[in-house]
């Protein structure tokens, strides 16, 4: 059960990262907007090869909801020049490995290879990004691995849906009211338009961070860089590109108005009549707008209590509020305030709730800062007959405590240390490094954020950890759930 | 002409769209030599050997124990190490486990210890604070009772789970028929962990946990110096006794191919492991080859050989893989998975053919190269991890390896061909001495039989250790039955049972039912109406879960999550069959297909077991034989793809009306258990039955 919950986390929140020994990278855009982030190391021959798509479930037509998720399974079908099927199989026989995952805010792609593999995982995500390939076969596969992934991650584990009961009750307006997951009737319900309208709003280089770090040469990346992604047509153009290879003659014409003879099939982009000429520099000049939602300004104002029934033995509370986005300078005293509260095993909760009192099997908070806003959760797994009201209460005493006293002096440096030591580690990997600068990019307005985390946190005063306390863990508005079991 | 657009692409690095030759796989460049560093070994007055990794990319360092003896049978203490290995940490003579998990936490430091190791990590800044304190539990855990109350609680809850997990059920099989009279044959039940005392633990603490032959690896940001100066600091007074020390071999001793079948009543699929030992020890030259064999026969996804047989061509799994393992006291391999009843003999004999097939012919050359580069990008991204590093230099000194083992490892790895598969399939793999493990439902056990060499099937429990065999009943089914009715309504004859329930009007029965996991009382009230009529509710905190009726014609079931549902044509028929007070009474009416299995032994006492056939599945009643109560009742029921089995507990029998109704019952289903306990029962009063209609 813990293990399940921690994956649970890990899975939906974007990571807050980073270390004492400052990374080196270098970092540019290319002409058609994609941003490039390389770090050099060559303590092992591997490379990954990273691409974040600046969208996420939070992006998607209320009626579509799963469909960012649904699509980064599409991407993995193939693409003009990569049959149906062959993406795991260019990485996985020249040793390397490949996953994506989907948050609320982003679609990650990534290839760990051996680092003479660098020019095949750039090929590969180049491609993904130019012109992706989705027949109806690929599309009713993966709709089938989707629900299967559902069923395996959400419907049969117990306690999955909290993620889902909470954050539909503490968002009702944002979109951050549903789940990456989504709804399998509206992936159901998904049509041809659907998917073609998705790819061309959201992949476009301008909407991409290409991040990579390993045993590279900086100038040899970035040469080959020039080659497969410096090509990849700017703003509108490369959805005019896909037209033109996607389109028929007729369909195409009747679009556009030009014959798609008049363009150069083999170098589409320096195709040399007036009308294509003029066709693509008036595209390339229009910008692709990216519809973003509104951040998230709902106001939490009362108690919202529920009882959930679900597959499960042991009977669990959760308790939600609302906090501020990841870009909150509060952020840090939040999440120390988390560490005096849940980090490790001599924590006020593991030690009042679970050892001495043994009300709870297993019990935790944590809190999450995305994009547009933040949320904290109290959550336990209640002991054999122990009633969830107890270890409410009992919650309740230790958020009074932290809220009325400042938390010691001892405490306060166990929190310090361990925070030095888990950003230290987080730059343990390559593939943690790759994302943790194209986060720190997107997310934080500057790869460089990635340099400074270490530094915020230490900054943070008991009084801070105090101050947000009352601020954000306001007991007079808040959701708690109650899971008991169905039979 | 293609060729001289790529040259020309990577002369110029502002490229136009179109020079790309997108079409065509880029090729590799040269691959960079891997190399792994050296690491540093010395060794102390008071016998540990130490092996240092320097490796300063991250400001962090750790320390890890690993003791020196080889394991020992533990006998009628099966799993006395595992519980020694889950109390290390529970505190020491100078610290409470309070004290240890706050200093722990204080440094931000990782501290953990397992039955033959400790280990520690930490920032090097904070690396004497570290120190300290794996020192203090090296060489001073203390072993309170009450923890070893607690963990003790802990791990027989576990074994209860292990008895319901028909993968546990095999693994424990497969463990003790490959390896007699080896500690990986000793497997933890109920019986020897009631065997384990506190003195026990603090035995095996002593007498493994010594500096005379242990290994203590150092990987990260540290100096030679600094390692010898801290290992001096920390560990130069542990002391201890000699390591013990034990050969074990893993030799394949069948003459011919056995089945081991564990019983799982109802079961719909079949657990399927067909194994063998292999004699090898952790660094054998062999090693490589027969892993690359390993892995084109079933140890890797979809490409593997038994996969692509069993479920992408014949469909009888959702997976089927083999897996080798080899270890410093002995090798086995275990090839299976799960399979539906009906395909259980088929899949043996394809597993089985796998294992024959590729001792007697050559891999083919896509097999080969697939498996060798995703093995080669495996072992290049596990560099990455300073602990792998250290893990080479254990094994370097611990197994007598080359110096440079790993630093060949890939050249190794390149020069496997397909005549070393070969060779390795024939000198180890074997389709005809087999200890072939099934875990399933007893309908299958006559198919398996052509599999076991002597045709003669043993059977054993969910630990692995021998069952007896279920006596012949004494008595015919319909006797049971009888002599079963006679006690209930404690009658001389069958007449005297007919006058007696025909006296019985009505009955309404409420119990207390307690869930350990439920934070509110629930309560239970059945009711029923002569000829037959009947509902129930279970009820709680002012709600109702669930509601039936049913009036001989038609019914409906009601749960909160589910709504309201009439019964079905289908259902009422299995209704009108099985109610009443005693639907053993119309078993011969209803013409209900049963069979008395025979005579077992539950709870140390003998009970006779009654399967009786359900439309979804079976269920199993067992009736006390000398009393001739209903003492428990298993029914097994298939839903579509999901299997529900429901175990019914009876006791506490008391006379009401002159007749015997249990007052406890226990359910248990899906892990959990609600006991019930009736606080009233009334017969012939009137009974509302206006909630229920």
């Amino acid at each position: 059960m813990k293990k399940l919950i921690f994956c649970i986390l890990l899975g939906l929140s974007t990571n807050t990262v980073i270390g004492q020994k400052k990374l080196s990278y270098v970092e540019y855009d290319l002409p058609n907007g994609l941003h490039v982030i390389l770090h050099e190391e060559h303590a092992t021959p591997i490379v990954t090869v990273s691409i974040l798509y600046h969208v996420g479930s939070k992006n998607e037509n209320p009626e579509r909801t799963g469909f960012a998720h649904f699509f980064e399974h599409l991407l993995f079908e193939g693409s003009t020049n990569i049959e149906r099927g062959e993406y795991d199989k260019y990485v996985e026989n020249n040793g390397g490995t490949l996953n994506a995952n989907t948050s609320q805010d982003r679609t990650y792609y990534y290839e760990i290879l051996p680092s003479n593999q660098l020019e095949l995982g750039l090929w590969l995500e180049s491609e993904r990004l130019l012109h992706a390939k989705v027949d109806n076969k690929g599309v009713e596969t993966q709709r089938s691995v989707v629900k299967e992934e559902k069923r395996q991650r959400v419907d049969n584990q117990p306690y999955a849906s909290f993620m889902y009961e909470m954050f539909r009750r503490l968002f009702t307006v944002h979109p951050y009211k549903w789940q990456p997951i989504g709804s399998m009737e509206h992936l159901d319900a998904a049509q041809e338009q659907d998917y073609i309208d998705f790819y061309r709003t959201f992949y476009v280089p301008s909407n991409a961070t290409l991040s990579i770090a390993g045993d590279i040469n900086i100038e040899q990346a970035k040469k080959w860089i020039d080659k497969y992604f410096a090509t990849i047509p700017k703003g509108q153009a490369i959805n005019l590109y896909r037209d033109f290879e996607n389109l028929s003659d007729e369909a195409f014409k009747a679009k556009y108005s030009v014959d798609k003879s008049k363009f150069d099939a083999n170098n589409f982009m320096k195709s040399s009549t007036p009308e294509a000429k003029r066709l693509i520099n008036a595209y390339a000049s229009k910008a692709v707008e990216i519809p973003r939602p509104n951040k998230d300004t709902e106001v939490l104002t009362k108690v919202t209590q529920d009882t959930i029934y679900d597959n499960i033995q042991l009977p669990a509370i959760f308790m939600g509020y609302k906090m501020p986005d990841q870009n909150n300078p509060d952020t840090y005293a939040i999440d120390m305030m988390n560490e005096v509260l849940s980090g490790g095993s001599s924590s006020r909760i593991n030690k009042e709730i679970v050892e001495k009192k043994e009300l709870a099997s297993f019990a935790f908070s944590f809190s999450f800062g995305l994009e547009d806003a933040g949320l904290g959760i109290f959550a336990a797994i209640a002991s054999k007959d122990v009633q969830l009201d107890v270890i409410q209460k009992e919650f309740d005493v230790q958020i009074d405590k932290i809220k009325n006293e400042l938390i010691s002096q001892e405490e306060f440096e166990k929190v310090r240390n361990s925070f030095e030591n888990k950003l230290v580690s987080s730059n343990a990997t390559i593939a943690g490094i790759a994302e943790n600068l194209a986060d720190a990019y997107v997310y934080q307005g500057s790869t460089e954020k990635a340099n400074t985390q270490l530094e915020n946190y230490l900054k943070v005063t008991k009084e801070d950890i105090q101050r947000v306390a009352k601020k954000y863990l306001t007991q007079d508005a808040r959701v708690i759930l109650y899971y008991l079991p169905k039979n | 002409m293609k060729k001289q657009i790529i040259a020309l692409a990577i002369a110029l690095p502002t490229l136009v769209f179109g020079q790309v030759d997108r079409t065509k796989q880029p090729a590799a460049q040269k691959a960079t030599k891997i190399n792994i560093k050296d690491s540093e070994v010395f060794t102390t007055e008071n016998g540990i050997t130490v092996i240092l990794s320097e490796n300063h990319k991250l400001p962090t360092v750790s320390f890890a124990a690993f003791m020196g003896s080889d394991p020992k049978l533990e006998k009628d203490k099966a799993g006395l190490a595992e519980i020694s290995g889950s109390l290390i940490m529970s505190g020491t003579t100078n610290r409470t486990k309070d004290q240890l998990d706050n200093e722990v936490d204080y440094i931000g430091a990782n501290l953990n210890a397992s039955s033959n190791s400790i280990s520690l990590s930490c920032l090097t800044k904070h690396m004497e604070k570290g120190l300290s304190l794996m020192a203090d539990v090296t060489m001073n855990a203390n072993f309170p009772d009450s923890e070893f109350n607690r963990i003790v609680k802990q791990f027989e809850s576990s074994l209860l789970s292990a008895k319901s997990d028909p993968s546990t059920m095999a693994q424990n099989a497969v463990s003790k028929v490959n390896f007699p009279n080896h500690p990986y044959g000793e497997v933890m039940s109920e019986k020897t962990l009631k065997n384990i005392s506190r003195e026990d633990v603090i035995n095996y603490y002593k007498s493994n946990f010594s500096p005379k032959g242990a290994y203590i690896v150092v990987v990260g940001d540290i100096t030679k110096e600094q390692t010898k100066a801290m290992i001096q600091k920390y560990f130069g007074t542990w002391n201890g006794v000699a390591p013990y020390k034990q050969a074990y071999t893993s030799k394949n001793i069948n003459k011919g191919n056995r089945v081991i079948f564990v019983k799982k009543p109802g079961a719909v699929q079949s657990v399927i492991q067909v194994s063998f030992p292999i004699d090898m020890i952790q660094g054998d030259a062999n090693q490589l080859p027969t892993t690359v064999l390993n892995t084109i026969l079933g140890g890797s996804g979809f490409g593997s050989r038994m996969m692509q047989n069993l479920r992408e061509d014949k469909a009888y799994t959702y997976g089927c893989y083999s897996s080798l393992n080899i270890t410093e006291n002995g090798s086995w391999l275990s090839a299976g998975g799960n399979f539906r009843n009906d395909v259980t003999d088929s899949a043996i004999v394809q597993i089985l053919m796998e294992l024959d097939k590729i001792a007697n012919g050559y891999v083919t050359d896509e097999e080969l190269n697939l498996i060798k580069s995703s093995m080669a990008g495996s072992f290049a991204r596990s560099l990455e991890r300073p602990q792998t590093i250290a893990r080479f230099a254990l094994n370097i000194i611990k197994y007598n390896l080359a110096k440079d083992y790993y630093q060949t490892y890939l050249t190794r790895l390149e020069n496997v061909n397909k005549d070393d598969v070969l060779t390795m399939a024939q000198t180890y793999l074997t389709a005809k001495n087999c200890n072939i493990v099934v875990v399933g439902n007893e309908a299958i056990l006559e198919k398996l039989k052509v599999f076991d060499a002597d045709g003669k099937i043993e059977f054993v429990d969910a630990f692995g250790d021998e069952l007896k065999e279920m006596k012949k009943a004494d008595i015919t089914k319909e006797k049971l039955i009888e002599n079963y009715l006679l006690a209930v309504t404690k009658s001389a004859n069958a007449k005297e049972v007919a006058k007696k329930l025909k006296k019985i009007k009505s009955l309404e029965e409420v119990s207390d039912i307690s869930i350990p996991q439920a934070p509110f009382p629930i309560k239970n009230t059945k009711v029923w109406v002569s000829p037959a009529t009947e509902g129930s509710k279970l009820e709680g905190q002012g709600m109702v879960f669930q509601r039936t009726f049913f009036d001989g014609k038609s019914g409906y079931a009601m749960s909160m999550q589910t709504g309201k549902k009439e019964l079905t044509a289908e259902e009422i028929v299995e209704k009108q069959k099985t109610s009443g007070l005693f639907p053993e009474l119309n078993y011969t009416a209803n013409q209900i297909n049963y069979e008395l299995l025979g005579i077992e032994s539950l709870n140390g006492k003998d009970v006779y077991v009654l399967k009786i056939a359900q439309p979804k599945g079976e269920s199993f009643d067992y009736f006390d034989a000398s009393s001739f109560m209903k003492v428990k009742s298993f029914t097994i029921q298939k839903e579509e793809e999901e299997t529900q089995e429901i175990t019914m507990e009876f006791g506490d029998f008391k006379e009401v009306s002159g007749i015997l109704f249990p007052f406890t019952t226990n359910l248990i289903a899906g892990g959990a258990t609600l006991s019930g306990k009736v606080s009233s029962l009334k017969i012939n009063e009137k009974v509302d039955l206006s909630e229920y209609k």
